[in-house]
């Protein structure tokens, strides 16, 4: 936008500034940004809280700007706009489209994804348009489109697809009868081919004619891409094909117009070298256009679990809606076997609802007046009616697939190398073919060459060839046999098949790095209450003493601590209720802070608390003392009752152990982690805790703000620690912590801090969690070691140098072949996740010896 | 915008030059050692032309982009 007052090279920028609150703000921004090289001019706006710059973009840039301001405490606003790219086929489009938008005024940052097939820009919006980051992606040759939501972005991504293997099918179809008739006609005088090909397919013009479609056919599209891309000043993969099949098209044609050129003549002429190569590469495009949009599988069967429509009330009547349009407030009505449309809460009615899709639970959840429904999950049996809390954005499913999808869009920092080394690739294998080019032609072929040279694996001698001939033929093998796809697509789509894999028992990763950071962890740090233990306290053990009941002690207890409002008597309260014991109201009751509560049931002075509380009240527990501390060494509390100053019994509280705690720790440890607690409880309780479960380590005694002070502490050892806890309390822990998970989010997962959510309330799942990123991380390791391994055998090969000993050289057509099977290699190894089962699944047919849960004792006596 | 095209449009151009200088000097090397056919001495220089230009295009496209 160059402004008339200025010279043409000036340019203006607005950018929006977050943070001002009086005008002494903006002169400050404004004096720094005028203070920078190449700003010539800057004024800033306090009313519409904007910087006006006129700069010159050859010394400065919108980016180092914002850098400036930000570095003062003001926010420079930014938006990020997020595309759907088609066309894409390997890491260089990744390079080209990250060279080109990333260069462009005022896009602050690019980061695209190849396996989600996205982009996602952050751009300043007073300099760019998303229309000028479009259109410089289409420029580049490939299709960019604003990303839809839900349903539509699925069903246009299923349809580019779609349309993306067609046309390559198409191709296909059309290459490859013309590519093996051409090859036919090559070698119609070998073995027994000449009693069934007719001469006249060897004729050299013949064949020009069938692979001349196929080369401009099948083949333009490279051709076409290269150009596009070297427009744009960026080369590609399209570019090493291009050349490839026109050096190995050109070749054949002049030894058919010109046989004494001195490209090897009649008997070299190529044709189904540039045939076959074009049947290769658009057999591996097509492959690959089936193979690559399996690693979102995931996210597509969780938009495909977006509902259509809804039943909602109203004026008194069930009204069907499209899902899209529920109101928050409304009534909506479930019938068996229908999908629930949002999120909400019944009101009324009973059923059973199929949450797997979403949590990964095996085991339809029974939900009844109170309870949450997802929208997404199957009613299976009832019907009910619920009231809508979260509609459209806001539903779990929704904010589930947000998070996924971004996951799936960011990187790993063991792709950066990936990233260097494809960016990079094409240019340095045109550097190669150049340089083997010449060593063949001035070196190579008088030092080494020998009229028995073949090309390997087929009967074709060289013998003709002279010094050009043999040196284009190397550097076109050289050209074609690279494969930076592979190195490119290797940590990309197993990161995408792994969170897709998580996601489907219910654990998302933030980010590629969660994934990475979790397959590396050595230490497990759980918080205990609320995380490994219930977080509330219940009755444990009730011990009366002779004469009296378990029942009648607890109901005495209970009756005493109907009005109390301490966590001790409301697990009291519970414990009898739980029982069913009928708990009578007190006919006078007294709190006693820090003692206990005295009270009157049936007549009868109670008396409930602590030692201290019945010392003072002259109470003898010499019959229960050594029991209590039996129980206190198991890190219970108890609570001694007593009646008319005579005790009755004790009773146990304790906060007891989640379900699966002691498995999953002891997975852990079969994981070779070592497991840490970490609690404000004191030493005592939380080591009893500790050795139920064979925790290994304990914290205790340590306030929440020093959370994240001990995480530390842990990863000074040198340990990688991830922290297990409420997503809530703990989120200074959590974000600390190398990874950390929150558990048991439940549908709120926008809410939660720390990098990996785990929707269930199920500890298994930190050792599903570690499992899914082990099994993922392995498949990048194992991707880029055959992308490299492949890529550093084959070019030297190809460049010959084995042909000093072998006298043989890599033909155009295998090196097409070796190609295409290398990327699809990888694309094929990552699908194999998709089989991956966690080992408490593959566990799940077996009896697993667990501890059993505490008996409540009750000695009659 | 238009900058930015007219860099890249000027990194070709100076691609094609750098291009057209390597396979000036391939040519004249071939003439110089001799014993090489026509077409290996032109085509040669092509397909040294044809390379060098992919290489020096994303060298110089940021380079002179950025001037622009």
């Amino acid at each position: 936008m160059p402004d008339d007052k200025n010279p043409p090279e000036a340019v203006e920028v607005v950018l929006p500034i977050r943070g001002m609150s009086c005008a002494s703000c903006a002169a400050t921004i404004e004096g720094a940004l005028a203070g920078m090289a190449g700003v010539r001019r800057a004024s800033v706006n306090l009313t519409a809280e904007k910087a006006f710059v006129t700069f010159d973009p050859a010394r400065v840039t919108p980016a180092q700007m914002a850098r400036v301001v930000r570095d003062l405490g003001y926010g420079v606003g930014t938006e990020d706009l997020v595309l759907q790219i088609g066309g894409m086929s390997c890491a260089s489009c990744v390079a080209a489209i990250e060279g080109a938008v990333g260069g462009m005024p005022g896009v602050e940052s690019v980061q695209v994804s190849l396996a989600a097939g996205s982009a996602r820009v952050t751009y300043y919006p007073g300099v760019t348009t998303p229309a000028q980051i479009k259109r410089t992606i289409r420029d580049l040759g490939y299709e960019a489109a604003e990303r839809l939501e839900g349903v539509a972005a699925l069903d246009r991504e299923r349809e580019a697809r779609r349309r993306e293997i067609r046309r390559q099918g198409r191709w296909v179809l059309i290459s490859w009868p013309l590519a093996l008739v051409v090859m036919l006609g090559t070698f119609q005088e070998v073995w027994i081919l000449p009693r069934f090909v007719p001469r006249v397919l060897a004729n050299p013009f013949v064949l020009f004619a069938i692979t001349t479609p196929i080369v401009f056919g099948p083949g333009w599209q490279f051709f076409v891409n290269s150009y596009r891309g070297l427009r744009h000043g960026v080369t590609d993969m399209n570019l090493l094909y291009a050349t490839g099949i026109g050096a190995a098209y050109l070749i054949a044609v002049l030894n058919t117009f010109w046989p004494q050129a001195g490209f090897g003549g009649p008997e070299a002429t190529f044709y189904e070298a540039a045939a076959l190569l074009t049947a290769f590469i658009i057999l591996g495009r097509y492959l690959e256009a089936l193979t690559r949009g399996r690693a979102s599988d995931a996210i597509r069967k969780l938009m495909s679990l977006q509902p259509k429509v809804a039943r909602v009330l109203r004026d008194g009547a069930e009204v069907e809606i499209p899902a899209d349009e529920v109101e928050v407030g409304e009534i909506v009505v479930v019938r068996p076997g229908e999908q629930i449309p949002v999120d909400g809460i019944v009101l009324e009615g009973y059923s059973a609802v199929d949450q797997s899709m979403l949590t990964g639970e095996s085991m339809p959840v029974e939900k009844r007046a109170g309870d949450e429904v997802i929208g997404g999950t199957l009613n299976k049996t009832g019907a009910f009616r619920f009231q809508a809390t979260k509609v459209g954005r806001e539903t779990a499913l929704a904010q589930i697939i947000k998070l996924v999808e971004e996951a799936q869009a960011s990187k790993a920092p063991i792709q950066k190398l990936a990233d260097l080394v494809a960016g990079k690739f094409i240019f340095w294998v045109h550097v190669l073919a150049l340089t083997v080019f010449l060593f063949w032609f001035f070196l190579g072929y008088q030092a080494f060459f020998t009229p028995g040279t073949r090309l390997m694996l087929t009967p074709y001698t060289l013998a003709g060839v002279g010094a050009f001939g043999f040196a284009l033929l190397v550097s076109v093998a050289v050209l074609v046999i690279s494969c930076p796809c592979a190195v490119g697509m290797a940590t990309p789509s197993a990161m995408m098949a792994g969170t897709g894999k998580a996601a489907e028992h219910g654990i998302l990763f933030k980010g590629a790095d969660a994934i990475e950071n979790a397959s590396k962890l050595t230490t497990i740090v759980f918080d205990k209450t609320g995380t490994l233990t219930r977080g509330e306290p219940s009755v444990t053990d009730v011990i009366p003493v002779p004469g009296w009941s378990t029942d009648s002690v607890l109901g005495l207890a209970a009756a005493a601590e109907v009005n109390s409002e301490h966590p001790l008597g409301e697990a009291i309260l519970r414990g009898a209720r739980a029982r069913d014991l009928a708990v009578e109201e007190p006919e006078s009751f007294n709190a006693i802070p820090g003692h206990g509560v005295e009270a009157t049931v049936r007549g009868l002075p109670i008396l409930l608390g602590n030692r201290k509380l019945m010392r003072d009240r002259d109470v003898d527990l010499s019959g229960l003392a050594g029991r209590a501390e039996a129980l206190e060494q198991n890190g219970k509390t108890v609570v001694f009752v007593a009646a008319d100053r005579r005790p009755v019994g004790l009773i146990a509280v304790a906060d007891t152990l989640k379900e699966h705690s002691a498995e999953a720790i002891r997975i852990l440890h079969r994981l070779g982690l070592q497991v840490v607690m970490i609690t404000g409880d004191n030493e005592r309780t939380s080591t009893a805790i500790a050795r139920q479960v064979g925790i290994d380590r304990v914290l205790a005694e340590v306030l929440p703000q020093d959370k994240a002070e001990e995480i530390r502490r842990l990863q000074q050892e040198g340990r990688r620690v991830a922290m297990v806890g409420d997503g809530v309390n703990d989120a200074p822990a959590l974000a600390q912590a190398d990874v950390g998970m929150a558990i048991g989010s439940g549908t709120d997962v926008a809410k939660e801090t720390g990098h990996v959510i785990l929707i269930k309330d199920d500890l298994r799942d930190v050792v599903t969690a570690i499992e899914v990123a082990r099994a993922t991380m392995r498949k990048v390791k194992q991707n880029l070691f055959w992308a490299f391994v492949y890529n550093t055998v084959t070019i030297p090969v190809a460049a010959g140098a084995l042909y000093p000993w072998s006298q043989q050289v890599v033909s155009p057509e295998l090196a097409a072949f070796l190609m295409a099977i290398s990327s699809l290699t990888v694309t094929l190894n990552t699908t194999l996740l998709k089989r991956f089962a966690p080992s408490l699944r593959v566990a799940a047919g077996r009896p697993l010896r667990l501890p059993g849960p505490v008996p409540v004792a009750g000695g009659e006596g | 915008m238009a900058g930015r095209e007219g860099g890249i449009r000027r990194a070709g151009l100076l691609g094609v030059l750098v291009a057209l200088a390597a396979a000036l000097a391939f040519f004249g090397i071939t003439a110089v050692l001799g014993g090489y056919p026509p077409v290996a001495r032109y085509g040669g220089a092509a397909w040294v032309f044809l390379l060098t230009w992919i290489i020096t295009m994303p060298v110089l496209a940021p380079l002179l982009k950025a001037r622009s």
